[in-house]
């Protein structure tokens, strides 16, 4: 379960993110939707830690990750960032083995036990439905996979480590429409055993895997509600705008 | 007019090809014996030809016999030009005439001794050649260039253009200053790029830029005033001027350049790259070195290979502290000589044209090779990586 | 041991080693400074050496030196631009142009003692100038024209597409394009280019050994037939071998100074252009 009470996240004096509360439950899929710069991919970044990497940036408000603050000091971040896994919006393999890209986070958690890696490996790449794809060619360079493979071995890579939480932030968006169905069909399965949330901006794709969505337009999220009635119903007008194509 | 310059650099490199390699390749006409001169021996010996290493060894006392040559058993006995002058009277040798009894007198000289040896102006060689032999001047071979071991372009009879220790020398050299240069200079760009913040690197980085631009020849004599004797000190050697010093000194001005490099190409790691590392639990540390490190490797490499052909071919400084020892090393703590630093040592006495200035020009071919190669193999390595990224 | 305690040593190493690196090399240029600094002063940089090089001061070398830079220049920057010019705008892409480029690259790799070798062969010798001024300004400046070459090629490349097709819009033929558009908004960039190769030729020693340059030479130059002396070649004369080597530091440490001075305005001179430049592309 992911929780953020009143979040206000600044890039030096641009005010990113506005006042933002909301909860995400365990086993669900949320999507964030909204136009480009409304703050979605930001927020998402603020439950592994990701914008600790850019200077210049400050937050207030809590984030909570399994009901523990994860900006309190004296958190371990590497430890944080195994618990909540992401998946980037390009295809971001290391220039390794298939084999070795997969096992990068458990080698770099001090895991040295070859047979518990060969099995973990395993494990993942079925768990992200490339296994069968790739299991002849493990010893291979992860960069002769095509860019949907390259996506699911992303998501191969970060399920190794068994974390609790799965970000995605607009997973599919650099892929071509067999990819993207099947990256949503894998979003699917994974649900059973994790916590996904997904940033895209594709709302068919919302609609498609998500259980719950949050509409963000300027920093602000306008409204947080069941997927259904987000699509049938909205409560807001920039809401019911946005989805209708009217602006955005 | 344009499409002309366009070819300017390519016109140049065949240029600078044409007049080296005519030049340098000129000294494989050259004669093996010093010009104007001549070997004479018994015609009974058998001995027909001497390469310039044998004859040096001769003449050097290190050849005692005709065995070791595959001739007799019979000493060699030495005989230069002037000793005719201590076996007859002027008179005899008819000084009021020119000497015109002086080739006669060698041949008798060399025709009654079966184990000599005779080194002789070619203008006083003996008419009668009755019971003697000139040894035919044989070429400087290929062989004896590249495979002599000694460089002594003043020995008489036989100057000596051996390049081995030059090559191993600048080769030493070379490599020992990658050695040290690298991980310094790997840390340091390591340092700037990951660690140290914006500030400091702006600040830096121009500095650093700015000691590449420092001419060699300034670092060349901060190594003779500083490094000269602080390696003697240190080392308790008997001088200062070793190879080691001139490693350090070629470190410490390829430092700049593989700094700079090196840290263009981990800066140019993608930040998703990064970003994948971290958010896996990956410390920063275990980021750099399992992803950054690995992937601006090519691009590493490539300033590794280049510093190398920098360092093959830097002159001045290396000239000022190495010593000039044309010996072959054994030790990087003792002078040793480069082939920049023996051209720039020795072609301002080299007359123009003779033996000796044609194999400085060999060594300039040698240079150049080396050099194209280190090239290429650069250029090839830079371009694997363009290809990665696809 | 813990990964983070790894990453704390690892990282305290490299700013160890950092510090250590760029203090040798700040070590240096202070080295340098702090011992050249007292020795210039007017008369050094304005009289001709004395009591067998271990007075006076630098000035033929000064001389020879602004000679050498500016025959190479002659020699190497029309040249060298259009060389640039004809590469990035004419030739395309293709096989030739790749094949300059790598040329261009190579020449760029040879070590400058080539160079000097070369130009004796076919300057001091071939050509029959001997050692002279025109001898070793055209050695110097076949040495900096891949320089020249790449600075122009970047200059020229970093200029938008826009503006060519906006005054090929316009009815202007190529040549027009690139004189009135192209090249002056290069221009500063292509300075800069100048200025570096500037840099690198005044301190150049091993291309001047066997073309140009005199041991001892007070008297200036007259004719473009003359040796000189060279501020580099006299750094290596006075340090190495003079009547008194104590005796001429002073004098050594001075011209050193003189040398890392030129090298230190010329990079200024060249970043505050890149700097103007860069803020006049922003405001188009």
């Amino acid at each position: 379960m992911i929780q953020a009470k009143n979040i206000d996240f600044y890039y030096d004096d641009f005010h990113a993110l506005k006042g933002i509360s909301m909860e995400m439950a365990a086993n669900t899929v949320t999507a964030f939707i909204g136009p480009s710069g409304c703050g979605k991919s930001t927020f998402l970044r603020l439950f592994n830690r990701m914008n600790d990497l850019i200077p210049g940036t400050r937050l207030t408000g809590e984030c909570l990750v399994e009901e523990k603050d994860i900006y309190t000091r004296g958190v371990n971040v590497d430890e944080l960032r195994k618990q909540v896994g992401m998946v980037f919006q390009k295809p971001n393999p290391f220039p390794k083995s298939i084999f070795e890209n997969v096992a990068y986070g458990l080698r770099v958690n001090g895991v040295d036990d070859r047979k518990f890696i060969e099995q973990r490996v395993k494990e993942s790449l079925v768990g992200a439905a490339l296994w069968d794809e790739v299991k002849d060619k493990l010893k291979k360079s992860a960069f002769e996979l095509s860019g949907g493979q390259q996506q699911r071995l992303c998501i191969a890579r970060a399920l190794a480590i068994k974390p609790s939480v799965l970000l995605m932030d607009e997973p599919a968006s650099a892929l071509d429409p067999i990819s993207t169905s099947k990256i949503e069909e894998l979003i699917h399965e994974l649900k059973k055993e994790y916590t996904i949330v997904i940033v895209t901006h594709n709302m068919q794709q919302a609609a498609r895997v998500s259980d719950k969505t949050g509409f963000f337009m300027l920093g602000e999220l306008v409204e947080f509600s069941d997927t259904k009635k987000m699509f049938l119903n909205p409560d807001k007008e920039q809401t019911q705008n946005y989805i209708t194509g009217r602006f955005g | 007019m344009l499409t002309l310059s366009g070819a300017v650099t390519t016109v140049t490199i065949l240029l600078i090809v044409v007049f080296l390699f005519r030049e340098g390749l000129g000294l494989f006409r050259s004669p093996a014996v010093e010009k104007g001169y001549a070997l004479c021996v018994n015609a009974a010996n058998p001995v027909v030809r001497l390469n310039p290493g044998q004859i040096k060894q001769i003449f050097d006392y290190e050849i005692v016999n005709w065995t070791e040559l595959g001739g007799t058993d019979r000493a060699i006995e030495l005989f230069r030009f002037d000793d005719i002058f201590s076996r007859y009277s002027e008179e005899e040798l008819g000084a009021e005439n020119d000497y015109d009894q002086l080739p006669d007198k060698l041949g008798e000289v060399v025709a009654a001794s079966p184990g000599i040896i005779a080194f002789l102006p070619e203008e006083y060689l003996p008419h009668h050649l009755e019971g003697i032999r000139i040894l035919r001047n044989e070429h400087i071979t290929a062989g004896d260039f590249f495979g002599g071991r000694e460089w002594i372009p003043t020995a008489t009879p036989a100057p000596q253009y051996g390049t081995l220790p030059l090559l191993l020398g600048t080769l030493w050299v070379s490599i020992v200053a990658i050695l040290i240069a690298l991980p310094l200079g790997l840390s340091v760009a390591i340092y700037l790029s990951e660690l140290a913040n914006e500030r400091t690197r702006k600040l830096l980085k121009p500095a650093i830029e700015l000691l590449a631009g420092i001419p060699s020849v300034v670092y060349g004599f901060f190594g003779l005033v500083v490094l000269v004797p602080l390696v003697q000190k240190a080392f308790g050697l008997p001088v200062g001027e070793t190879g080691f010093t001139g490693s350090v000194i070629l470190a410490i001005m390829a430092l700049p350049t593989i700094i700079t490099v090196a840290e263009d190409a981990m800066r140019n790691t993608p930040r998703a790259m990064r970003e994948a590392s971290l958010a896996l639990g990956a410390t920063h540390w275990q980021t750099i070195y399992k992803v950054i490190v690995p992937y601006a490797k090519s691009g590493i490499s490539a300033a590794v290979v280049l510093g190398i052909g920098r360092a093959i071919g830097e002159t001045m400084a290396v000239l000022m502290v190495t010593g000039n020892a044309a010996v072959i090393p054994k030790t990087l703590f003792a002078p040793l000589r480069t082939i920049p630093a023996t051209i720039a040592a020795e072609l301002g006495e080299a007359p123009s044209g003779g033996a000796h200035y044609q194999a400085l020009f060999m060594l300039g071919c040698i240079l150049f090779l080396i050099t194209l190669v280190i090239n290429i193999t650069a250029e090839a390595i830079s371009k694997r990586q363009h290809n990665k990224g696809l | 041991m813990s990964k983070h305690t790894n990453q704390r040593i690892a990282f305290w190493i490299f700013r160890i080693l950092g510090l250590i690196v760029v203090g040798i090399l700040l070590w240096i240029l202070g080295f340098i400074i702090w011992n050249g600094f007292g020795v210039i002063n007017w008369e050094f940089l304005t009289e001709a050496p004395a009591d067998g090089m271990t007075g006076g001061g630098i000035f033929p070398a000064i001389v020879g030196t602004c000679c050498l830079i500016l025959g190479s220049m002659i020699v190497a920057f029309p040249i060298g631009v259009m060389s640039a010019i004809y590469t990035t705008e004419y030739a395309g892409n293709g096989r030739v142009v790749r094949f300059i480029r790598i040329m261009t690259d190579n020449l760029g790799g040879i070590p400058s003692i080539i160079f000097g070798l070369f130009g004796m062969s076919l300057f001091v010798n071939t050509f029959g100038w001997g050692d002279s001024i025109l001898a070793g300004s055209f050695t110097l400046g076949l040495l900096v024209l891949p320089l020249v070459i790449r600075t122009t090629e970047e200059a020229l490349k970093a200029i938008p597409d826009s503006f060519r097709t906006g005054s090929f819009a316009l009815g202007a033929t190529k040549l027009q394009t690139i004189r009135r558009v192209v090249l002056p908004m290069a221009f500063p960039n292509i300075v800069t280019g100048l200025i570096l190769s500037i840099g690198r030729v005044s301190g150049e020693t091993a291309p001047i050994l066997f073309t140009v340059a005199a041991y001892f030479l007070p008297k200036l130059p007259t004719s473009i037939f003359d040796q000189v002396m060279a501020l580099p070649y006299h750094l290596y004369v006075i340090a190495t071998s003079g009547t008194d080597l104590e005796a001429a530091r002073p004098i050594a440490y001075g011209t050193a100074l003189v040398l890392i001075i030129i090298v230190l305005i010329m990079n200024i001179l060249a970043s505050v252009l890149r700097r103007y430049f860069g803020k006049k592309v922003k405001t188009n």
